[in-house]
């Protein structure tokens, strides 16, 4: 099975091209790091409730991103609140997607492919070897949305990071997403990591806006 | 790392009993990644052989999110054997968790048991 981290990553390649889409980029990097904290909390290595997270495992998952953080996590014992820990994993963040993307070629769903733009700019592409997988993911967000039942609680943590990536709009047509609005906000605040996750890129968006603001 | 009164809450105690027609899940304690299992399955196993069950949350002290998965996978699986599941009688800090993730949106609560 894919890790979530590795399902929104794949969710964000283009499957006509390879080329990878990134829509929000500093909300997609705090959508990461919460994919990386379901992923761990799924493994039953991490608990949260309304604001605190606890390491409740620190046996490795034979995942080594996910072994990192949680080595890192079981270290920092003066952490201790999600916000605290999706700041903290977001400023020291390397590079989760390209971890995801190397995950993803080794396991032959990807290929990675390096072209020449004007003779010089390398071009980064990653056409799909098994489009199956992400049709999968693609399908599950789907009936997560579409459908008034309850979904299963793996579903709505990929919508709740799905959304704040942006990458909602490559499963579902934009009245869809406007007729399903209510549906996906339901499902993103069920859970303490995604409304932490919002929160983070709702704080981020309004101090941008006060810079740009200050630099006109 | 663990800031809540885990030491003072016990652990999870689960009952069951059938009153006018209701099978009556009573859980006890604390729902945290521990014990989220056994509450799933409780509720679970309970779905196999009622038409109608009630999770009795009265003496619930504390839930985490592991617990709220637990109890929404079974208000899943409520759903598509067509049975009837309702949350009770939610204690003061598990109904705040309730609340701020909305999950009467999603599932049937009530105040008091329904039997």
């Amino acid at each position: 099975m894919l890790t979530m981290l590795e399902e929104v990553v794949l969710l964000a390649v283009d499957e006509k091209n390879g080329q990878l889409r990134s829509t929000r980029e500093f909300g997609t990097a705090y959508a990461l790091v919460g994919a990386l904290f379901f992923d761990l909390a799924m493994a039953r290595k991490i608990d949260t409730d309304t604001e605190t997270v606890h390491v409740i495992d620190t046996t490795p998952t034979g995942n080594a991103t996910l072994d990192r953080v949680l080595g890192e996590m079981a270290r920092r014992t003066d952490l201790t609140t999600v916000r605290g820990w999706i700041e903290e994993l977001f400023l020291r963040r390397q590079d989760l997607e390209g971890e995801a993307l190397a995950s993803l070629i080794e396991r032959g769903i990807l290929r990675h492919e390096v072209s020449k733009l004007l003779w010089v700019i390398d071009v980064e592409r990653f056409p799909m070897v098994d489009k199956k997988r992400q049709q999968h993911v693609k399908l599950r967000l789907a009936q997560a949305i579409l459908t008034d039942e309850i979904p299963d609680t793996r579903d709505i943590m990929l919508v709740s990071i799905a959304e704040p990536c942006g990458l909602l709009g490559y499963v579902l047509s934009s009245s869809e997403l406007e007729n399903r609005k209510q549906r996906i906000a339901m499902l993103c605040n069920l859970e303490t990591i995604s409304r932490t996750v919002t929160a983070a890129i709702l704080n981020l968006d309004a101090s941008l806006r006060q810079t740009m603001t200050k630099v006109v | 790392m663990l800031t809540n009164k885990k030491a003072e809450i016990p652990m999870i105690q689960l009952t069951q009993e059938t009153r006018s027609g209701w099978c009556v899940v009573g859980v006890r304690g604390r729902a945290d990644a521990e014990a989220a299992d056994e509450l799933e399955g409780a509720l679970r196993a309970a779905l196999e052989l009622h038409p109608k069950v009630a999770a009795d949350l009265a003496a619930l002290d504390y839930i985490s999110s592991a617990g709220l998965r637990a109890v929404i996978q079974a208000a899943r699986a409520a759903q598509a054997k067509n049975i009837e599941f309702a949350v009770c009688s939610l204690s003061a800090p598990v109904q705040k968790v309730f609340d701020m993730s909305g999950m009467h949106h999603i599932m049937r609560i009530h105040g008091e048991l329904p039997c």
